[in-house]
C-alpha cells in the first residue's frame, strides 16, 4: 500500500524543515563548543553519565518531574502533552506495524495512519482503536489545560504567565488546533468508514447519523488538510520559537550529564539552556521585583527570550537582584544567574590593561604577629560598625590572634564588578587581594560578608587558606566550647537567609546553630532556598532608592510576620537594607552581634 | 493611670481636648481657658513640658529652658484646666479621644499637639551612637549641660575634656536612608549653638561643625551663627560624615569630604556630637507627608487646622510640632493660633 | 565625544586629570556643550537631586587612595565638563559604599555605569 496522499505535502515539507533547522542548530552549537567542553564529552560519553542522561529525558522532557513538584496543574498539562504526543506516537508506530508488519513506512504514514488504514479498508483493531483514542483524549486533556491557563492563569496557581512573540503565538495556536482537528479528521474518517475507538468512533457514528453523507465525504479530505497544515505549521515555527525547548531540552540534559557547564563568559554550550527555557513563566511569580514592584518584563524568561533573539537591554539585564529565587524554581534546571552574568560580561566587560595601577600604592597591613586566623571586614561592613565590634569581641573572647585585612579600608573583594559584568576589572582586584591573603600567612580566612565569601570561594585560588564565613567560623567556636553566649529561653529571632550565603554558597545551617544557641529561631513563611531578597543587592543596577525600600519592607513583613522582636541576618548590605524597612520596634542585628552582646 | 485634676472638678461636657502636654499643648489650653473655653489637656509623660523639660538654654538667646516652662507652667496653673496625665490617646475623632485605658472623652473640638519624637541615633549605624565612646547626640548634651551645671561642669559630667570636638548637622534630617525626607528646622542653629556651649566650657578644643547647608531662619540666628564663627572661632567644613571608628588610642576617627576643597578629610576627635532630628509621632490615621508629619489643610490660613475629612466638618486642629519641625517660639504661637480657631469653630457651631 | 571639548577645560590644581594645568580653569557655560549632561540627566534625573554633601567621597575606598573624587567627577559633569572624566571613572571599584551613604538615596553606582558607558565607550 501507498504512503501517500496530496495533503502530507504540508506535513513533509514541515517535518523536513524541522530537521534541517535542528542539525544546524544543534550542529554549529556543538561544533562551536569550546576545546574543553568537547573533551568532558568524549571523557565521559562511555561511562554512567549516558543512561543517567537517557533517564533524565524520560522524567524531565516526557514527564516532566520538576513541574510536578512547583504545580501539580502545570505539571499535568505539559506531561499530558509531552508524554501522551510521545505515546501517541509510539502506539501509533506499533499501531502500524501490527496492522502492515514490520516494514519500512514513510512517517506521513504513521502519521496519518487512520487515513491510510480506512482508505485501504484494512479492517479494524478495537485493541488499537481503544489505545489511541486514549492517548488523544489524555492529550486533549493537556490542550484544555493549556488554553485555560492562558485564559485563566490563577487558576492554575501562577499569579502571571509569560507574554509570547509571535512566533510563540503562531506555534501556540497552531499547536492548540493540532488535537482538536485531529479529533474531527479521524471522526470523519470513522464516519465514513467506520471504526474507531470510543471517542472517535462515538464521534464518528454520532456524525454518520446527523450529518448528511455528503457533506462527510466533502470533509473528509479538507480535515486531513487541515490536520497536516497545522502539524506542518507547528514544526515550522518551532525552531524560531519556544517550543524550540522540546528539542533542545534534550541535548542539555546530556551535556549537563557530561559536566558541562556555563561560566563568567559566553560559550556554545550556553545556547542550549538559552533556548531549553520553555517560557513557562514559573520564573515569574518568586521574583520579588514583580511582586514588590510590579515590573513584569524583566524575569529571567524575558532575560532569556531577549537574549535569544539578540535584542537583550541592559534595562532588562541590569533590573535583577541575582537573588537566585527562579533558578530555585525553573523546572528545567536552568542556571539562570550565570547566563545574566555572562551576558553582562558580553555587554559591558572593557578590558582594561591600565585600570587600578593605584592598587601598587595601597598600604598593606603587615601580619606581624603571624597570626593564622586573618579576618576580612570588606567595604560594607565599615557602614556597620555594630558587626565590626561584634567580631572584635568574639576574637577576643576566643583569645585568638587575627589578622585584619582591611582594617582601614581596602581593596574591594571584586565581586560587585563581577556582578556588574566588568570581569576582567574585577580580577586585578581577585589578584590583588589574592596575593594581600597569601602572603599574611594565614591558614584560615574569616568575613563577615556574604559577598565577599561569595566571590572569595567561586574566584580566588587560596588553597591552603579555609574560606570561612563569620557563621561558620562561630559555630565552629561554639562547637568547640571556646564561646559560651549565655542562652535566652524565652528570646526569639528569625533570620533573613542573605542570596548570596544561603543560595550563593550553600550556607544554610551553620547561622541558624548559631541562632540556636542564643535564642529560640522562628522561621519565616519563606526561607532557606526560597527566602527572600533584601531588595539593596549589588546586583541590581536599575531600581532605584524608593523601590528598594519597598523590597525591604516586604522582605521585612515576612520576617516580623513570625513575632520575633529581632531579625537576625549574616550580611552588613541586607543589615542595612532590612535596618531601613523596619519600624521602631524591631532590631536587625548581625549574627555576631547577638552571639557578642550574650558573652 | 493617674488622674490629676486641677481645680473644681467638671461634670458637664467638655468643650475642647487638647492632646499633647508639650508648649504648644499647654499654651493652647491656656489660652481656651483664658476664653473661657472648658478644656481638658492630656499629657502621656506623666509631667507636662514635653521635650523643653530636657533642654537645657534656648537658641539665639541662651534663655534657660527651664525658666520658659516655669513662666508658661506658672499660667497655665492659674487657670481652670483639667488635666490627665500618663494618659495616652490612641484613637482621635473631633469628637471624641480615646484612651489606651479605654476610656472616651467625649469632646467638641480637639487640638493635637502630639509634638514630635527624636530620632534614634542608632539608626545611623556608621556613626557608632550606643558603639563607641564619647558619639552623644545633641539631646544627651544638653542633659548633661544641665548635669555639669548641677554639678562639677560639663568635663565632670563627661568624665573627660575634650581636646577636640566635632558636631555633625543633619543626622535623621534629609535623609533618604532613614526615611527622614524631611529638614529639622532646629538642628542647624542648636549646632551653633551648642558649639558655643562647648567652646565656652572647653576654651581650648577645637570645635568643628560638619554641615551639609547651614539654614538660619529665624531672628537672630544668622548673627549667632556669625558669632560662633568669629567670636568662638568655631570651624564649620561643608561635608557630610559618612562614618566613625575607633582609632587605637581610644578616639574616634571620623570621615567626610571637605567638599570646599574637594578633597576627603579624616580627623580625630574625642567627642562626637550627632545633631539629631525630629522624627513624626503617631499620625492617628489622619493625612501626612512623606516624613510623617500630619499635613493640615493648607499652609497659609488654614495652617493649623485638619484637612475636613468624609463625614466630618472640621473639630480637629494642629498645634506645634505635629505638623512639622518648629521651634519652641513656634511652636508657642501655633498654640495661640490653634486656640482660637478651635475656640472660633465651638461657637459657631 | 571626549575630543570635542577641547577649548574649554577645567584643571584643578595637583589632581592629574589627564591633561595639562595650562588649560582655562573658568567653567564657561556659554561654551560648555551640555548635550551630553543633559541626555546623562534624562536617563537618571535623581542625579539632579545631589546635594553636594560629599559622603560619596567621604565613604569612597578609591578616594582615600586616589584622586577620585566622585561628588566633583558627576557636578564637572553636569556642567558639561567631560574631559578625562572616564579615566577617573575608570578608578572607581564600584563597591557601593556611597550608595549606602547617599542621604538623597541616588543610584550611585548605577550612575558611574551610565557615565562610563556615555563617556567612554562611544
Amino acid at each position: 500500500m501507498r504512503f501517500f496522499a496530496p495533503f502530507c505535502i504540508p506535513f513533509i515539507i514541515g517535518t523536513a524543515f524541522l530537521f534541517a533547522a535542528l542539525a544546524v542548530k544543534w550542529g554549529s552549537w556543538l561544533y562551536h563548543l569550546p576545546r574543553a567542553d568537547k573533551k568532558l564529552i568524549g571523557r565521559n560519553f562511555f561511562t554512567l553519565a549516558t543512561p543517567k542522561a537517557i533517564w533524565e529525558v524520560i522524567r524531565e522532557s516526557l514527564l516532566h518531574a520538576r513541574i510536578w513538584r512547583v504545580n501539580s496543574l502545570l505539571g499535568y498539562m505539559h506531561t499530558s502533552l509531552a508524554f501522551g504526543w510521545f505515546l501517541l506516537i509510539l502506539v501509533g508506530w506499533i499501531e502500524t506495524t501490527a496492522y502492515v508488519g514490520l516494514r519500512w513506512v514513510p512517517l506521513q504514514g504513521h502519521v496519518f495512519f487512520k487515513y491510510f488504514a480506512a482508505s485501504a479498508h484494512l479492517g479494524h483493531k478495537p485493541v488499537f482503536d481503544f489505545l489511541m483514542d486514549l492517548l488523544l483524549l489524555f492529550v486533549l486533556s493537556g490542550v484544555a489545560w493549556a488554553v485555560a491557563k492562558r485564559i485563566v492563569h490563577r487558576f492554575m496557581g501562577m499569579r502571571r504567565t509569560t507574554r509570547h512573540i509571535v512566533w510563540d503565538k503562531l506555534a501556540l495556536s497552531v499547536l492548540w488546533f493540532i488535537f482538536p482537528i485531529r479529533l474531527i479528521a479521524e471522526s470523519i474518517t470513522c464516519a465514513v468508514h467506520g471504526g474507531g475507538g470510543f471517542l472517535t468512533g462515538s464521534i464518528g457514528t454520532w456524525l454518520a447519523g446527523w450529518v448528511p453523507r455528503s457533506t462527510l465525504y466533502a470533509l473528509y479530505e479538507p480535515a486531513w488538510w487541515v490536520y497536516s497544515i497545522c502539524l506542518g505549521l507547528f514544526f515550522i515555527a518551532m525552531p524560531f520559537s519556544r517550543y524550540m525547548h522540546i528539542f533542545t531540552e534534550i541535548p542539555l540534559i546530556f551535556l549537563r550529564q557530561y559536566k558541562l557547564r556555563s561560566g563568567k563568559k559566553i560559550t556554545s554550550y550556553d545556547n542550549f539552556q538559552v533556548e531549553a527555557c520553555s517560557r513557562c513563566g514559573i520564573c515569574i511569580d518568586p521574583c520579588q521585583i514583580q511582586t514588590d514592584l510590579g515590573v513584569n518584563d524583566i524575569q529571567s524568561t524575558y532575560f532569556l527570550r531577549d537574549r535569544r533573539y539578540h535584542r537583550l537591554e541592559l534595562s532588562v539585564l541590569n533590573n535583577c537582584f541575582m537573588c537566585g529565587r527562579c533558578e530555585q524554581v525553573c523546572p528545567v534546571g536552568i542556571n539562570l544567574n550565570t547566563l545574566r552574568q555572562n551576558s553582562r560580561d558580553k555587554m559591558r566587560n572593557v578590558p582594561n590593561e591600565k585600570r587600578y595601577e593605584y592598587f601598587t600604592s595601597v598600604p598593606v597591613e603587615k601580619n606581624s604577629a603571624q597570626s593564622k586566623i586573618g579576618y576580612f571586614t570588606g567595604c560594607m561592613t565599615h557602614l556597620t560598625p555594630g558587626m565590626k565590634q561584634a567580631m572584635e569581641r568574639i576574637f577576643t573572647a576566643t583569645g585568638e590572634s587575627v589578622w585584619w585585612a582591611d582594617r582601614e579600608g581596602g581593596v574591594c573583594c571584586g565581586r560587585p564588578l563581577l556582578l556588574s559584568g566588568e570581569t576582567d576589572s574585577a580580577r586585578k582586584m581577585i589578584d590583588f587581594n589574592t596575593r594581600l591573603i597569601r602572603e599574611s600567612g594565614i591558614t584560615t580566612l574569616v568575613t563577615s560578608c556574604a559577598i565577599c565569601l561569595k566571590v572569595f570561594r567561586d574566584e580566588y585560588h587560596l588553597t591552603g587558606v579555609e574560606l570561612l564565613h563569620h557563621s561558620e567560623y562561630i559555630e565552629r567556636l561554639l562547637v568547640k566550647g571556646s564561646l559560651k553566649p549565655a542562652r535566652a529561653n524565652d528570646e526569639s529571632f528569625t533570620y533573613h537567609d542573605p542570596c548570596e550565603l544561603g543560595r550563593g554558597c550553600g550556607i544554610y545551617d551553620a547561622p541558624r546553630a548559631v541562632i540556636a544557641s542564643v535564642g529560640v529561631l522562628v522561621e519565616p513563611e519563606q526561607t532557606r532556598e526560597m527566602s527572600l531578597c533584601c531588595g539593596s543587592s549589588l546586583a541590581n543596577t536599575v531600581i532605584d532608592d524608593g523601590q528598594q525600600l519597598r523590597v525591604s519592607r516586604s522582605a521585612v513583613d515576612t520576617l516580623t510576620a513570625t513575632g520575633a522582636k529581632t531579625i537576625v541576618t549574616a550580611c552588613p548590605l541586607c543589615k542595612k537594607a532590612l535596618a531601613r524597612g523596619t519600624s521602631h520596634n524591631i532590631r536587625v542585628k548581625d549574627l555576631a552581634e547577638i552571639v557578642a552582646e550574650r558573652l | 493611670m493617674e488622674v490629676e485634676r486641677m481645680k473644681s472638678q467638671k461634670n458637664h461636657t467638655r468643650e475642647v481636648v487638647v492632646v499633647g502636654g508639650g508648649v504648644a499643648g499647654m499654651q493652647a489650653a491656656i489660652r481656651l481657658a483664658e476664653q473661657g473655653v472648658r478644656v481638658t489637656l492630656i499629657e502621656k509623660k506623666h509631667e507636662l513640658g514635653g521635650h523643653i523639660r530636657s533642654w537645657y538654654h534656648l537658641f539665639p538667646s541662651f534663655t534657660p529652658a527651664q525658666e520658659v516652662y516655669d513662666a508658661l507652667h506658672e499660667r497655665f496653673a492659674s487657670h481652670d484646666i483639667e488635666l490627665i496625665t500618663s494618659a495616652e490617646a490612641t484613637e482621635i475623632n473631633p469628637t471624641s479621644v480615646t484612651l489606651a485605658d479605654g476610656r472616651v472623652l467625649h469632646t467638641k473640638a480637639v487640638i493635637i499637639a502630639t509634638g514630635f519624637e527624636i530620632f534614634d541615633a542608632r539608626r545611623k549605624e556608621e556613626y557608632g551612637y550606643g558603639l563607641y565612646d564619647h558619639v552623644y547626640t545633641s539631646a544627651d548634651l544638653e542633659l548633661l549641660l544641665h548635669e555639669g551645671e548641677a554639678g562639677e561642669g560639663l568635663a565632670g559630667a563627661l568624665g573627660f575634656t575634650p581636646r577636640r570636638i566635632a558636631l555633625l548637622h543633619c543626622v535623621g534630617s534629609r535623609d533618604e536612608k532613614v526615611c527622614q525626607p524631611h529638614c529639622s528646622k532646629v538642628c542647624c542653629i542648636t549646632g551653633v549653638k551648642q558649639a558655643i556651649e562647648l567652646k565656652k566650657r572647653f576654651p581650648d578644643a577645637e570645635i568643628f561643625n560638619f554641615y551639609m547647608d547651614i539654614r538660619m531662619f529665624g531672628p537672630g540666628y544668622e548673627e549667632m551663627y556669625r558669632e560662633a564663627q568669629q567670636k568662638y572661632n568655631i570651624h564649620f567644613i561643608r561635608g557630610r560624615i559618612s562614618e566613625a571608628s575607633p582609632t587605637f588610642d581610644g578616639r574616634l576617627q571620623i570621615k567626610a569630604e571637605d567638599t570646599l576643597t574637594g578633597r576627603p578629610l579624616r580627623m580625630s576627635v574625642d567627642m562626637f556630637v550627632l545633631l539629631i532630628g525630629m522624627q513624626a509621632g503617631p499620625n492617628f490615621g489622619l493625612p501626612h507627608a512623606d516624613s510623617g508629619f500630619l499635613e493640615p489643610q493648607d499652609l497659609f490660613l488654614g495652617n493649623v487646622v485638619a484637612p475636613a475629612q468624609a463625614g466630618t466638618l472640621g473639630g480637629l486642629f494642629y498645634a506645634g510640632t505635629v505638623s512639622a519641625p518648629k521651634a519652641i517660639g513656634e511652636s508657642l504661637n501655633e498654640g495661640i493660633a490653634a486656640a482660637d480657631a478651635a475656640a472660633a469653630y465651638i461657637k459657631q457651631k | 565625544m571626549r575630543r570635542r571639548h577641547t577649548s574649554n577645560r577645567n584643571s584643578v590644581a595637583a589632581i592629574d586629570w589627564g591633561y595639562g594645568i595650562n588649560k582655562a580653569r573658568v567653567i564657561n557655560a556659554d561654551v560648555n556643550d551640555l548635550r551630553m549632561s543633559e541626555a546623562i540627566l534624562r536617563e537618571m534625573p535623581e542625579l539632579q537631586t545631589c546635594i553636594g554633601c560629599g559622603g560619596c567621597t567621604a565613604t569612597c575606598t578609591a578616594g582615600a587612595l586616589t584622586d577620585f573624587n566622585f561628588r566633583m567627577l558627576h557636578t564637572l559633569v553636569r556642567r558639561g565638563e567631560y574631559e578625562g572624566m572616564y579615566e577617573q571613572l575608570n578608578k572607581c571599584m564600584l563597591c557601593g559604599k556611597c550608595r549606602l551613604v547617599c542621604p538623597r538615596g541616588i543610584n550611585t553606582r548605577a550612575l558611574v555605569m551610565l557615565l562610563k558607558r556615555k563617556l567612554g565607550d562611544n
